[in-house]
């Protein structure tokens, strides 16, 4: 099954509206035990991510039966708990954010060249794009072109001091050739690197103890003129702070093109495999990554 | 121009492994992408767009530019014979 998602965040914009007016005035902890209580439960009855993440916890994280149904709960807690988080950054409130290896990011926006950032739907990324910012290099992140317009809307007016620009997916592809001329004028370009986006075409790893395919796109726009890339994760480190991981991803620049490509995308694969493994609970791509 | 054609389909050929394509369906004005054409799609372009750089000098700068571009083997020759540095 080719890996799909409909670019969108749930709810519609009159929804969105209502809750950032909420998260003005009430702790974020009120709104993550109403989600916990009474949403998820209803969702877990509803919707067949239930099964997803009960056998990735079952099968890929090797936790028992009942183990993996509770984690299966608590992962969906955690999911509604940072697009909680997401919604409450754009009313305002503020998170502690630890990074961790700011200097291989800090160097690479020093050099004349750009570089990429991959990201994975792990942890909660969007927060990266508020901490990660750079006065220097323009940050370019590619967005799919579906997103809600109060998300979008939101995102604008939330990046418009970080020197941050969108670039739509899209269906005539020009967004590969604005990604490749916004690194080559040594710009930053933030992607996800762990659902297709515009190819079906893939790359094939172990990861988590399975062949798992990951997009060839971001580690096929990356090696092209050889830029530098880093990992960007995001992870939930408690109810008020998140910890940004940094990894520089290695690979031989003269080596042949598609050495190149399976070199990169093996590091990002084992780099992602870490984070998952450390924490669990914080993969929220429900759809069958291993099949 | 038919030089560059012949080229470009052979080059195009080995750089997306298309060995199953026979030259002689390989027409130039065959669309690239779609069901109807020969299906490329944007990691493709990519590879198209390295060997362009590689074989021809030719640095590709404007976005817009590309869906036209890419439209078929004869778009490509004519945006190469304008363009080729070498």
């Amino acid at each position: 099954m080719e890996k799909q998602w409909a670019g969108t965040t749930y709810g519609n914009e009159w929804m969105h509206k209502w809750l950032i007016r909420i998260l003005r005035y009430i702790d974020v902890r009120f709104l993550y035990l109403f989600v916990a209580v009474l949403i998820i439960p209803v969702c877990l009855v509803l919707n067949p991510s239930r099964s997803i993440a009960y056998r990735y916890f079952r099968q890929r994280i090797g936790y028992g039966r009942l183990k993996s149904a509770w984690k299966t709960y608590v992962n969906h807690c955690l999911f509604g708990q940072v697009v909680i988080d997401k919604f409450a950054m754009y009313a305002g409130k503020k998170f502690r954010i630890e990074i961790e290896n700011y200097d291989a990011y800090i160097n690479l926006t020093k050099q004349k060249e750009g570089f990429l950032q991959l990201s994975a739907h792990i942890g909660n990324y969007e927060i990266a794009g508020y901490t990660l910012t750079c006065q220097d290099k323009r940050i370019n992140a590619l967005v799919y072109a579906g997103e809600k317009a109060s998300v979008m809307r939101n995102r604008d007016r939330m990046f418009a001091d970080t020197n941050t620009r969108m670039i739509a997916i899209s269906p005539d592809m020009s967004h590969l050739f604005e990604i490749d001329e916004a690194l080559s004028d040594g710009e930053i370009v933030s992607m996800p690197a762990d659902r297709s986006s515009g190819s079906s075409k893939y790359i094939e790893h172990e990861f988590l103890g399975a062949k798992a395919r990951f997009p060839l796109g971001p580690f096929s726009v990356a090696t092209m003129h050889g830029f530098d890339v880093l990992a960007i994760n995001v992870m939930k480190a408690s109810l008020r702070s998140y910890k940004i991981y940094v990894t520089p991803l290695p690979y031989d620049k003269a080596a042949t093109r598609q050495e190149q490509i399976r070199q990169l995308s093996l590091a990002y694969a084992n780099e992602l495999e870490k984070r998952v493994r450390q924490y669990p609970a914080q993969w929220y791509n429900y759809f069958e990554f291993w099949e | 121009m038919e030089q560059l054609i012949n080229d470009l389909k052979l080059q195009i050929k080995e750089a997306l492994h298309l060995e199953e394509l026979s030259l002689e369906d390989f027409d130039e004005n065959t669309p690239l992408f779609g069901e109807d054409g020969i299906g490329l799609d944007s990691i493709d372009i990519l590879e198209i767009v390295v060997l362009m750089e590689k074989e021809y000098g030719i640095r590709m700068s404007k976005p817009k530019e590309g869906k036209a571009i890419f439209q078929s083997i004869k778009t490509i020759a004519e945006y190469v014979q304008e363009n080729r540095k070498k």
